[in-house]
């Protein structure tokens, strides 16, 4: 079994854990400001005092201005796209500067979720800029967007100061999408002619008939039936496979393989039943206590939520299969 | 901005932060003017679209080794500073700098280097304008700062944008960089490092226009020159009595060769008793008057007003190195002190007095006895030689207006009759001598300006003057032959020039008094006036709030506070008690015999009553009906309300 994984990304050169770093020319502005000071304090030269107050307060107001600035800014998710593990999905971000005195300026925007860092080169204060954004999750499933890190070195370049930003957003993403090559020959038994599987479900054929139950919808009622008989009769239409594929998912781990097994399985599935859908047939998608379809490619959408949810299970799970299904599992199937 | 301008901002930086150096003479001008030539012709190339290497970058760098042994001859042999040494040094770094840019990014660098030009030029710089200078240079500086800001931003993330503009951002900066500066800079500790003295050299000397000698056999001129030599407060009161002022500086009692000379006296020290140093004996009306005054590094001599008794607030007061001068020892370029003067003064001792040996021939002796005539007393003799001074001699400020530069004082009374100041003291005291009254001259300046902005009066260094004092036998009486309305300090400006003058003296005497001057004794008055001030506030907030519970707790507030509960409790159980229309409408059903359940309405009642009380149920169905209106419709209807509960009343009574 092949598994890939795909890496954490590297750090970006200008990230770092805390809140303030200390750039290479804020150093060097604080040895000169630290000289000054001395030949000030040496020689009670007040023109000196002049030029170390000054510099005093340049840094103090670099500091000032970075630390207000990046507090006063907010940033939530305006739109997210489609999203895919290990591939690039867009957002859309919309930062705004809630402060009354800083503008800001040379504002990064980076996180473990945003794929390469954004940059906002000015913001002034009251105002609000929206960033097209590039996110790349590394693992399907329900993903919480929690905060991301915002930089800046402005206004001196003095120090670098971060803020790690709350976000409110959740999202599901979809399983990675693997080398479509993987699974060209299982498709050799899901082509041909419309036909039937002999057991109800979403069709145009006629299964069967019975009584009403209570919880069954009124317009599979067969009226014309039901009126000669004098109680309600429903029609039962038989499951068509015709250009169809059924896909059964087993989500049952057995004990000694691995987590990433499990994950490349449901990449696998997903891989394949992305290919079906966009070959044009349509899929059934067997699981545990669920069964999909997608026909002319709607419902594709919550079949792929449904695999990107997925659990692995420490029991097996018994699901009925009917013939020509694909089945997805972990080791050997019992 | 492009890139083209703003390397030439950069450039243009670096020859701002050194123009200040042309005016305190921190380092020779040559090495200034070449330095600005270089970075001239390098800015014509850079804004010309071309490559700064004025000279072939290979050669700079020749230059800048050699430039490293240059340093060290130039510290021992050419400068004799290592101070104006590094300085040469630095704007060599600022020069080569540009070329080296070829190479490498080197902005960082170039900027710190113009900012050592800067501190280099504030460090030695004493003049008000150097605010103004400042303010520019950050803001420049600012920009640029905020540009490399940039700039590093787009290289650790590789995507390159555009600078948004950064002059209001700068501008705003520099408005919050100073604010922080001008809080900083009373609170910052003024101690003088005493392991390591003098890194930098101290303020650059001043000089008083006193001279040591008055000799007449050189040209003689006094120019404009508004440098402060000392500014005093009289009190409002003592005005009238002790102005013009004269602050004296030198006494010019003896002569050879056509020069009037100081006489020589040994340097002692003059005790104090609680700080107060006495100097003579007072005599007459006396005040006290508030000196603040320039001192030459070299001298340290105080300029006393005329008719000073007793000096307080210097830490030494010395009697000499000339006779009836006096120095005090201080750090710093100025001092400030109090001078009890009054008007008149006698020496605390015996003082041998001399008649200067003046050798005047027979003409000037004679022309003595005709001014003296049968005068005989010592002051009379002096006020006959002033007057006939005053109105028989001519002031001509300039030697050339008379078409000599130099003459002797016999040249002087006998046949120019015009000349200067020092002309009409020596003068006077040369008629004296042969008159066999003790006299001499006295150096110093006179009148000074008054300040209404600040009330003080402001002595400049063209208001140096020479008057003379005359013995009478008993103490040294002021004289002066001088034409009043020609001595210095007595030019009136018009009204609008005076007070711009008045305006700038004042300017810049907040710029001497609390930013040059601004030393540690200062920081301590100022922590005991915020201490004072806080205590104050404390003890008066103290008050305010003793007296707030005292007024809170006298019993006409007390009875207030009851009845104010009192009448909020009524206002909030009057409501509570009053019982709403719809179960004063059930008793009075209930009272005509009808049940009103929980499930009925009051129409349904009314049909019950209309059945077994007809008569009772046609007078209460516009009641009801009223009640109806008032409960369900949306519109409220204060009128209607009070209406509904006066006839509910009414049916109650």
């Amino acid at each position: 079994m092949i598994v890939t994984t795909i890496p954490s990304p590297a750090p970006a050169p200008f990230a770092f854990d805390g809140v303030v770093r200390l750039t290479r020319t804020g150093t060097t502005f604080i040895i000169f400001t630290v000289v000054i000071g001395f030949a000030a304090l040496n020689t009670g030269n007040n023109p000196l005092y002049i030029g170390l107050t000054f510099m005093l307060g340049s840094l103090l107001l670099s500091g000032l201005a970075s630390k207000g600035g990046l507090r006063g800014l907010d940033v939530a998710i305006d739109d997210i796209g489609e999203a895919w593990a290990g591939r690039p999905a867009d957002a859309v971000l919309r930062i705004t500067n809630r402060s009354r005195l800083w503008n800001v300026r040379d504002i990064i925007i980076t996180s473990e979720d945003i794929a390469e860092p954004l940059l906002v080169p000015q913001l002034g204060r009251g105002r609000q800029e929206v960033v097209h954004a590039t996110l790349l999750f590394r693992r399907r499933g329900h993903v919480e967007l929690k905060s991301v890190d915002l930089y800046t070195r402005y206004p001196f370049g003095f120090f670098m100061k971060k803020r790690r930003v709350s976000l409110r957003g959740e999202m599901i993403v979809f399983p990675r999408l693997l080398d479509e090559q993987l699974h060209r020959d299982r498709f050799r038994t899901t082509t041909g002619e419309q036909t039937t599987v002999n057991r109800p479900g979403a069709g145009s054929e006629v299964h069967s008939f019975r009584e009403f139950a209570h919880g069954d919808s009124l317009r599979h009622v067969y009226w014309k039936k039901s009126a000669s008989l004098g109680r309600w009769i429903i029609k039962q239409t038989e499951l068509d496979v015709a250009r169809a594929v059924q896909v059964l998912v087993d989500p049952y781990r057995p004990r000694g393989t691995t987590e990433d097994e499990f994950e490349q399985m449901v990449s696998e599935a997903t891989t394949f039943v992305h290919q079906a859908l966009s070959r044009g047939l349509d899929v059934v998608l067997q699981m545990p206590r669920v069964s999909l379809r997608s026909k002319d490619g709607q419902g594709a959408h919550s079949m792929f939520r449904a695999l990107a949810l997925v659990e692995p299970s420490a029991e097996p799970v018994h699901q009925a299969m009917v013939r020509n299904t694909v089945v997805f599992a972990v080791g050997e199937r019992p | 901005m492009t890139r083209r301008g703003r390397e030439v901002e950069v450039l243009l930086l670096a020859m701002l932060a050194a123009v200040p150096l042309y005016f305190n003479y921190a380092i020779g001008i040559v090495p200034l003017v070449m330095f600005h030539a270089f970075m001239a012709a390098i800015t014509v190339r850079v804004a010309l679209g071309r490559g700064p290497d004025v000279v072939p970058p290979v050669l700079m760098r020749v230059l800048a080794f050699a430039y490293i042994g240059f340093y060290v001859v130039d510290a021992a042999v050419i400068s004799r500073s290592a101070i104006a040494a590094s300085t040469h040094l630095v704007l060599f770094i600022a020069a080569y700098q540009p070329i080296e840019s070829l190479q490498r990014n080197n902005l960082s660098q170039r900027l710190l280097t113009t900012g050592l030009i800067f501190i280099a030029s504030l460090a030695t710089s004493t003049h008000i304008v150097i605010v103004a200078f400042v303010l520019l240079f950050g803001f420049l500086m600012f920009r640029q700062m905020i540009y490399v800001s940039h700039m590093e931003t787009i290289r650790v993330t590789g995507r390159p944008y555009a600078l948004a503009p950064a002059s209001r951002a700068a501008a705003f900066y520099i408005a919050g960089a100073t604010l922080i500066g001008a809080v900083l800079f009373p609170i910052l500790p003024r101690l003088r490092n005493p392991i390591v003295p003098g890194m930098i050299g101290a303020l650059g000397n001043t000089t008083t226009g006193l001279s040591d000698a008055i000799d007449f056999n050189q040209s003689r001129t006094s120019s404009p020159d508004p440098a402060v030599v000392a500014r005093v407060w009289i009190s409002p009161d003592a005005i009238p009595f002790f102005t013009p002022l004269r602050l004296r500086g030198a006494v010019y009692d003896s002569y050879s060769g056509n020069r009037w000379l100081q006489t020589s006296d040994r340097r002692r020290s003059i005790r104090h008793q609680r700080g107060v140093y006495r100097i003579a004996r007072p005599l007459g009306f006396a005040r006290v008057a508030r000196v603040q005054q320039v001192l030459t590094r070299t001298e340290g001599r105080l300029f006393l007003p005329a008719g000073t008794y007793a000096v307080t607030g210097l830490p030494q007061v010395l009697r000499g190195p000339t006779r009836d001068s006096y120095l005090t020892i201080s750090r710093t370029d100025s001092v400030t002190y109090e001078a009890s003067m009054s008007r008149a003064v006698e020496p605390l001792e015996p003082e041998s007095v001399r008649v200067p040996a003046y050798p005047a021939g027979p003409e000037v002796v004679a022309l003595a006895r005709q001014i003296a005539g049968s005068a005989t007393g010592l002051e009379a003799r002096a006020e006959l030689v002033e007057t006939y001074l005053l109105r028989n001699y001519q002031y001509v400020q300039r030697p050339e207006d008379i078409g000599r530069t130099a003459m002797t004082t016999e040249e002087f009374l006998l046949t120019v009759r015009r000349g200067h100041c020092e002309y009409f003291a020596a003068g006077m005291v040369t008629l004296l001598s042969t008159l066999n009254v003790p006299a001499r001259i006295v150096g110093g300046f006179y009148g000074g300006r008054m300040n209404p902005l600040t009330g003080y009066f402001v002595i400049r260094r063209e208001d140096a003057h020479a008057w003379v004092e005359a013995w009478n036998g008993s103490r040294w009486v002021t004289f002066d032959p001088t034409p009043p309305a020609l001595r210095p300090g007595g030019s009136q400006g018009g009204m609008v020039g005076s007070y711009l003058s008045a305006l700038g003296e004042s300017a810049t005497y907040f710029w001497d008094r609390y930013v040059l001057t601004f030393g540690l004794g200062d920081q301590v008055a100022l922590a005991m006036e915020v201490i004072t001030q806080l205590r104050r506030a404390t003890r008066a907030s103290r008050a305010s709030f003793r007296r707030a519970v005292d007024v809170a707790t006298s019993p006409g507030m007390v009875a207030l506070y009851a009845g104010l509960l009192a009448l909020v409790l009524l206002l909030w159980i009057v409501p509570l008690r009053r019982r709403p229309a719809f179960e004063l409408l059930v008793r009075h059903l209930r009272a005509c015999g009808i049940e009103v359940g929980p499930a009925m309405t009051v129409e349904e009642a009314l049909s019950e009553l209309r059945s077994e009380r007809p008569e009772e149920a046609e007078r209460l169905a516009p009641l009801i009906a009223l009640y109806e209106q008032e409960r369900f419709s949306g519109r409220t209807d204060p009128g209607r309300g009070r209406l509904l509960r006066k006839r509910l009343a009414e049916l109650r009574a």
